[in-house]
């Protein structure tokens, strides 16, 4: 009456797990840059803008980081179409992830903007640099060491949140895993592995942030 | 670096193996020791398994099981699932047996094990007035690399597409509400599945004018999938189901929330 384990009936399946693990990548990554770039026109308006410009990305913010990501893209996949506008699946999915992140790195690039001290910049003047300069050398090091630890964990955050999109039937790594256990119905097998590469993909993922980081900004850190 | 992957490591494999050592079934004493079954239904599968007014899930699946229950002499505990859920929730001792329209094939036989069957489902293609299906009268029109059909994940359909329609795109989604919404939205062409199951679902989309294909496409049987060796639950089900058949208990069930007779019937025998 035990369940017997055989992995041997799922391992053939790797190769087409890893093309969803792929793309699972994909979408984080492209949802990721998406939402800096959401976020770094949300915080300058947070920051610099006039109290329309904040109340609006205010409400932005406060929605978006106040509703599950599941029911913000299920409004776009399911709730769109009634206005006219069917996005595929890939796209809504993209999307809704993208203006998710944009809301949570509106935050966290103002939480860098306000982390300037004033002293830097008037040092940088003191000693002659322009302000491009004072952008290269003095304001941009310090924004990448505050801000490189918040969004490397944002992207991996996201990275798992990919898996949301396996209901809106993109087939990314837990899409085909539903697909492989729908085959083989050997559901331990399968979400073991599935479990195994989505910790691959962020160690991955990991590494490569602290070398970038470390790289580009000398961010100090670790991954174990 | 190198304790903390082993520590993570053997993390994994103590969860792994805890998981499993605990998946074990209950055999037929142990349930009327415990005083209830519990029984797996499909609650988005209207008449099968559907939310009356007051939330509670009925329909022909959790009354069969309540008839089963009372034979047994146990109460009866129903646990909400998804189609894609059905048979890990059997693999891993969640439910004493799954229902939600179980069809038996050989490749879920390998995991979990089927009693006799309780009723029939024909496959049908459920789709829309809209071109490029408008007339299509056959299955086999649709297989045509410009039609999207729409399916649930983890049903029998989708095999039968992957080798009766290898042409046709498919869009997998997690429910049958959405399988029609998305039909009804322009995102698929068609729905292959049992009409009976998913017809209940058109009438929030009643903007659309749905056809269905005339040509049935197969008939499949549905049975009571019970854990892998549990053959003291499983004789003792087959034995049940017999007698439901025969006294027509199963038939009366259908006709009260199908409203017709089960097009194919199942020809319940001597030797069951």
């Amino acid at each position: 009456m035990q369940y017997t384990v055989h992995f041997g009936q799922v391992v053939k399946y790797i190769p087409y797990l890893l093309g969803g693990a792929w793309l699972s990548l994909q979408i984080a990554f492209l949802a990721f840059c998406g939402g800096m770039v959401i976020g770094l026109a949300g915080a300058m308006a947070k920051t610099y803008g006039n109290r329309l410009l904040r109340g609006i990305v205010n409400a932005y913010v406060t929605f978006f980081t106040n509703t599950p990501q599941l029911v913000q893209i299920y409004f776009i996949f399911f709730g769109l179409p009634q206005f006219g506008l069917v996005l595929s699946p890939y796209e809504a999915v993209l999307v809704g992830m993208t203006i998710n992140a944009g809301a949570y790195a509106t935050e966290i690039q103002r939480a860098g903007f306000l982390s300037v001290h004033r002293s830097e910049l008037e040092a940088a003047e003191t000693v002659g640099m322009s302000l491009l300069q004072s952008v290269r050398y003095v304001i941009l090091p310090h924004l990448a060491k505050v801000l490189y630890p918040p969004f490397s964990n944002l992207y991996i955050i996201m990275t798992l949140g990919t898996s949301m999109a396996a209901i809106f039937g993109v087939e990314e790594l837990t899409g085909r895993s539903l697909n492989v256990n729908a085959t083989t119905f050997r559901s331990i097998e399968v979400f073991s592995i599935t479990a195994g590469l989505y910790i691959l993909v962020t160690i991955v993922a990991s590494f490569i942030l602290l070398y970038l980081g470390r790289w580009l900004f000398r961010v100090k850190g670790k991954v174990f | 670096m190198g304790r903390s992957v082993k520590f993570f490591v053997v993390a994994l494999v103590s969860v792994l193996a805890l998981g499993l050592s605990m998946a074990h079934a209950k055999s037929l004493d142990q349930i009327i020791t415990a005083g209830e079954i519990r029984v797996g239904v499909n609650p988005n599968q209207p008449p099968l398994g559907f939310f009356n007014d007051k939330n509670e899930v009925v329909g022909f699946d959790p009354e069969f099981a309540d008839a089963v229950a009372k034979k047994l002499g146990v109460k009866l505990q129903i646990v909400q699932l998804g189609s894609p859920d059905r048979i890990p929730f059997v693999s891993a001792d969640k439910i004493d047996f799954v229902m939600g329209a179980m069809t038996r094939t050989s490749e879920r036989a390998k995991v979990i094990d089927f009693t006799v069957p309780v009723h029939t489902e024909i496959l049908g293609v459920l789709t829309t007035e809209k071109r490029p299906a408008k007339d299509y009268k056959d299955y086999k029109a649709f297989d045509r690399p410009d039609i999207t059909l729409v399916e649930v994940r983890g049903t029998t359909p989708i095999a039968f597409i992957e080798k009766n329609l290898p042409k046709a795109k498919v869009l997998l989604l997690d429910n049958y509400p959405d399988v029609v919404r998305a039909i009804a939205q322009g995102r698929g062409d068609a729905h292959i599945d049992v009409i009976d199951f998913v017809i209940k679902h058109t009438e929030a989309h009643k903007q659309v004018k749905w056809r269905v294909v005339e040509t049935p496409v197969t008939v499949y049987y549905c049975c009571l999938g019970v854990s892998k060796g549990n053959e003291t639950l499983k004789n003792w089900l087959n034995v049940a189901i017999f007698e439901l058949h025969r006294d027509g208990v199963i038939e009366d069930l259908w006709k009260k929330h199908f409203g017709s007779p089960m097009l194919y019937k199942v020809k319940w025998t001597d030797w069951f």
